[in-house]
């Protein structure tokens, strides 16, 4: 297993220079000229060409990758000169706040989502069935902002529970300290997040009721409870970890709505903000973070994978 | 005799979104203590069904309407779901047919098997441990200690069904229940596995239920028979009087359906006509009624009831008193064919030479490296003359498969030719071979699967004609409508869909199908396995019928000898990816010279109690080896009991036995023929 892993490591991080080289190149398609860019279109040709000469971006494509290649192994994404600080202090705190985010909301969504899916398998076809898979299309079909639209309009505006916008603290821990304000968020994300798993976590365990190995189990004369958690919740919860592996750079996407919606400075907002100003460094370096989340969200669902199913980990 | 379990006019519905189907009525049986009870039926008669509903386990929709089930004495119908856990594998304890299925996959068998232990004796975990450890030693599980920890897919097929028997034996059951107990495996396996059930019942004292389809694992083992024909109990006897004096017709028809190994092949199959009704709304009066060949009016109007002394009752008006249909006595149609004779200046219609084909065996993710090969076929050498049926018999992983997908060109071999009628088959180019294929078609297993679900029948059968550019739409028309007719399906069946068929109905669609482009030679991969008895007789008549009225030659691919010995002239038997014996069919039950083929026959079980009784008890022992790693020699070597070092070291060549017959040992169980060209007549087979 362990040079199975190792291969497996590997081969993510070769994909990961692949991105970096595609998203460098296109780039480089978009803006050959950093110069005119960066001071502007009242610039003279002779100062753009003196910019560029003077930054190394008159150099031969392969040679400007390498350059940059190497600053990425010292950690160095490049620098904007747009916001006139390093991309690494950029991004800083708000790869955090967004980690924060989608890390805490994921692992809400997944404790929700896994039993109210067995409990729909079991309860299939009856009337509780019926209100969760209601409740979950309506959810699912609802476009992300508009669901936090109506939260705001009812928890922040009419009952005034909740603060309409998120935390706008700088440092993470500000906004670990201040749950009143990431409540909304959250919520608009776990209840989109549930709808879609609980949906597949129930066509997932209804595939594990109908098996042979349960009916088995209940001969022994094991409880409905032993049979769900000793039998059934392994089983069926394998095909969920490979989704939740490839729905990880999905979260990034959908973090861009929700956090411009409730105004939270995560890595959304930074590259709304990086649209419209065309700031091409932070653009390149959130498609390396999300081509990296992509290849990490895959390795640890294998990983994942590996440890729960017997029948991968010893073949 | 106590009656240890006790049922007393069992119905049980099952509940679909818009049907009931009424699975089990009015079922009465017991079992005494010690005893073994045969419950016999084709698929959807209600036997698993009544199982279940003993277990209390019954699928979604499924309730007992009517009846009692008593275990010595106590009524579990209505019992409280606490207290009937506590009867479940405990008191009563079942085991399923598919041990591949009915493993949890994530769980150690370990576990597995001590989890019921812990539930229902308590104890420490090491207790239950151990006593998991006594099982499946008990079972015969090899080095049990060293198997806890493992999973269930490191097991072989036999070895897990031994791991489900371990876990219901592990609270000493008072009825074990045994739901097809033994179909999944192969036929040196299951002798194995009935043999441990009868051990284990004679050391333990249970009571068994066993539930099959097969007459033959019932004649040797149950002391009575119970039989089930659409959700009815229709007669219930001694083993021995079942087989002999049967009443029902339904009875009578089942048993003379079953292909036996000393029938004389050149007659017709008993069959009985029609399928069974839908139990969604049964028939009134008797439901074999519409199937049954003495029936009469009364029979339409009223239902019989169970009727006759404590020894044996059957629900029938007009009880056959004729007792087994043997072939001879039936008003059959001979065949009116006999093989051949060798003429060796013929080109025969398929020649088969030195036929290899590996596949290869990979490790690691994404950079795949190869770590070994199956050998799935090892030189592999054989004729198919035209109009003859040749049967192909082998134990799964025999590589039979594989040898047929090659015939037709759907895997090409490693090395060695396919010769049809004297052209290399893979040396054609694309366009020859394209044209090549008319003469060569398949029919396959499953009639569910190999049928495109989106296609109507009248497309299936014209496509064919299509890809050949054979006929207008007109004569495809005709064609397809001709083809019904010789397969026995109303011309209207062409319009529907595959689904709408049964299993028999879409076997037949399947071989009309394959008759499309008259070829001149079928290769037919186990035609009936999924058929029931009295549906598969019907197909191998059809397909002996089709043979003569079109000239064709088969290759009958099958794990089931008997059905083999019904259909073909001269067999094959494969071991391991080798052709160990060939001889016409019955040579080759009277005389053979593999001992391989010897445990074949000796194994499978035969509907008829006083052979099955008496049979010797030598199974063939051990398992198939790795066709990865196969043994060196004489692949049979392993299992073999007359292997001696020399079938270590030097790979048996096929000797000529007599006429058409040959086969590849080292020490034969009788006389090869002596003399020369022995390697040249190799070459001729």
């Amino acid at each position: 297993m362990a040079g199975y892993l190792l291969r497996r490591f590997v081969t993510s991080v070769v994909v990961i220079i692949g991105i970096s080289m595609v998203a460098f190149a296109m780039l480089h398609l978009i803006s050959s000229s950093p110069g005119r860019a960066v001071l502007g279109l009242h610039a003279s040709p002779k100062a753009v060409a003196a910019f560029n000469k003077a930054n190394g971006y008159d150099d031969p494509i392969v040679i400007q990758y390498w350059h940059y290649f190497l600053q990425l192994l010292q950690g160095n994404l490049g620098y904007s000169y747009k916001l006139n600080q390093p991309v690494t202090s950029v991004l800083g705190e708000n790869v955090l706040r967004s980690l924060y985010l989608s890390g805490v909301s994921l692992v809400l969504a997944i404790t929700i989502a896994i039993p109210l899916g067995i409990y729909q398998a079991v309860k299939r076809n009856r009337l509780g069935d019926y209100v969760v898979t209601s409740g979950a299309f309506t959810l699912y079909s609802m476009p992300s902002f508009f669901l936090g639209l109506l939260l705001i309009q009812a928890f922040a505006l009419s009952l005034k529970l909740f603060p309409p916008e998120a935390s706008q603290s700088v440092s993470v821990i500000g906004v670990i300290e201040d749950p009143r304000a990431m409540f909304l968020p959250i919520l608009n994300l776990v209840a989109i997040q549930v709808a879609g798993y609980s949906q597949y976590m129930r066509s997932s365990a209804l595939d594990g009721l109908g098996q042979d190995y349960i009916r088995l189990a209940r001969a022994k004369g094991l409880s409905q409870r032993a049979v769900l958690s000793g039998h059934l919740l392994r089983n069926s919860v394998l095909p969920m970890i490979t989704l939740i592996g490839l729905s990880v750079p999905a979260l990034l996407a959908g973090n861009l709505l929700i956090e411009t919606l409730f105004n939270y400075p995560g890595l959304g907002l930074m590259f709304f903000n990086a649209l419209q100003n065309e700031d091409y460094p932070i653009l390149l370096s959130y498609t390396l973070i999300a081509g990296v989340l992509t290849v990490a969200g895959n390795f640890i669902a294998d990983v994942a994978i590996t440890i729960a199913d017997p029948r991968v980990r010893l073949s | 005799m106590t009656r240890i379990l006790d049922i007393q006019n069992l119905s049980t519905h099952i509940e679909l979104s818009h049907s009931v189907v009424q699975a089990v009525g009015d079922v009465s049986l017991h079992i005494g203590a010690g005893e073994t009870l045969g419950l016999v039926g084709e698929s959807g008669c209600g036997k698993s069904i009544t199982g279940l509903s003993i277990m209390g386990l019954l699928p979604p929709g499924g309730k007992v309407v009517e009846g009692s089930i008593k275990l010595e004495g106590r009524e579990l119908i209505g019992m409280p779901e606490s207290e009937m856990r506590k009867i479940r594998g405990n008191d009563i304890a079942m085991i399923f047919q598919d041990s591949s299925s009915s493993l949890n996959p994530t769980k150690t068998i370990g576990d597995q098997v001590a989890e019921p232990v812990r539930l229902h004796r308590g104890g420490s975990k090491k207790e239950a441990v151990d006593r998991a450890i006594e099982v499946l030693e008990l079972v015969g599980v090899p080095r049990a200690k060293e198997r806890l920890a493992d999973y269930p897919h490191q097991l072989s097929g036999g070895l897990r069904q031994r791991v489900m028997i371990a876990i219901a034996l592990t609270c000493d059951p008072k009825v074990l229940i045994a739901d097809e107990p033994t179909t999944a495996l192969d036929v040196t396996i299951q002798a194995q596995i009935l043999m441990l059930l009868d051990g284990l019942k004679d050391r333990f004292g249970m009571s068994i239920l066993l539930i099959t389809h097969d007459m033959g694992v019932v004649a040797g083992r149950a002391d009575r028979v119970n039989v089930m024909y659409a959700g009815r109990m229709v007669e219930a006897t001694d083993t021995k009087e079942i087989f002999s004096h049967m009443r029902h017709p339904y009875t009578q028809g089942l048993l003379a359906s079953i292909p036996r190994m000393d029938q004389d092949n050149s007659r017709t199959l008993f069959s009985i006509p029609g399928i069974p009704p839908d139990l969604t709304s049964p028939p009134q009066g008797c439901r074999f009624a519409p199937r049954c060949g003495f029936v009469q009016a009364d029979c339409r109007l009223n239902e019989p009831h169970l009727s006759g002394d404590d020894s044996h009752v059957a629900a029938c008006f007009h009880p056959v008193t004729d007792g087994l249909l043997r072939p001879e006595m039936m008003v059959s149609v001979s065949h009116g064919r006999v093989l051949k004779e060798e003429n060796t200046s013929e080109i025969p219609l398929l020649e088969i030479k030195d036929l290899v084909k590996t596949f290869p065996v990979t490790s690691g993710a994404i950079l795949r490296r190869k770590v070994g090969k199956v050998h799935a076929v090892s030189g592999v050498s054989l004729t198919v003359r035209s109009g003859e049926i040749f049967g192909l018999v082998g134990e799964s992983g025999c590589g039979k498969s594989t040898l047929g997908r090659m015939i037709v060109g759907l895997e090409r071999p490693d090395s060695g030719e396919v010769l049809l009628e004297g052209e290399d088959v893979f040396s054609l180019r694309r366009r020859e071979l394209a044209r090549k294929r008319r003469d060569l078609q398949m029919m396959f297993q499953d009639p569910y699967g190999s049928l495109d679900p989106r296609m109507r029948v009248a497309a299936i059968l014209k496509e064919p004609l299509s890809i050949q550019g054979m006929d207008s739409r007109k004569e495809q028309e005709a064609r397809s409508l001709e083809l019904m007719r010789e397969v026995g399906l109303p011309s209207k069946a062409l319009e529907r869909f595959p689904h709408e068929f049964s299993g028999g109905q879409r076997q037949r669609i399947g071989l009309a199908r394959a008759l499309t482009l008259s070829p001149k030679l079928i290769v037919a991969d186990e035609p009936v396995s999924a058929l029931d008895v009295s549906i598969r007789s019907q197909v191998l008549n059809l397909m002996k019928r089709l043979q003569v009225s079109h000239d064709m030659a088969y290759l009958v691919i099958s794990h089931d000898l008997a059905v083999v010995k019904y259909l073909a002239d001269r067999i094959g038997v494969m071991y391991l990816g080798k052709l160990v014996e060939v001889a016409l069919g019955e040579d080759l039950y009277a005389h053979p010279a593999h001992p391989y083929t010897q445990g074949l026959i000796n194994t499978i079980p035969l509907p008829d109690p006083d052979i099955e009784r008496n049979k010797d008890k030598d199974v063939i022992s051990g398992e198939l080896p790795s066709p990865i790693r196969p043994p060196s020699g004489c692949r049979f070597r392993t299992r073999c009991p007359r292997a001696q070092d020399i079938c270590a070291q030097e790979e048996p060549q096929l000797k000529d036995f007599g006429r058409l017959h040959q086969a590849a040992c080292h020490f034969p169980l009788i006389d090869p023929l002596e003399g020369v060209g022995v390697s040249l007549k190799k070459s001729a087979m």
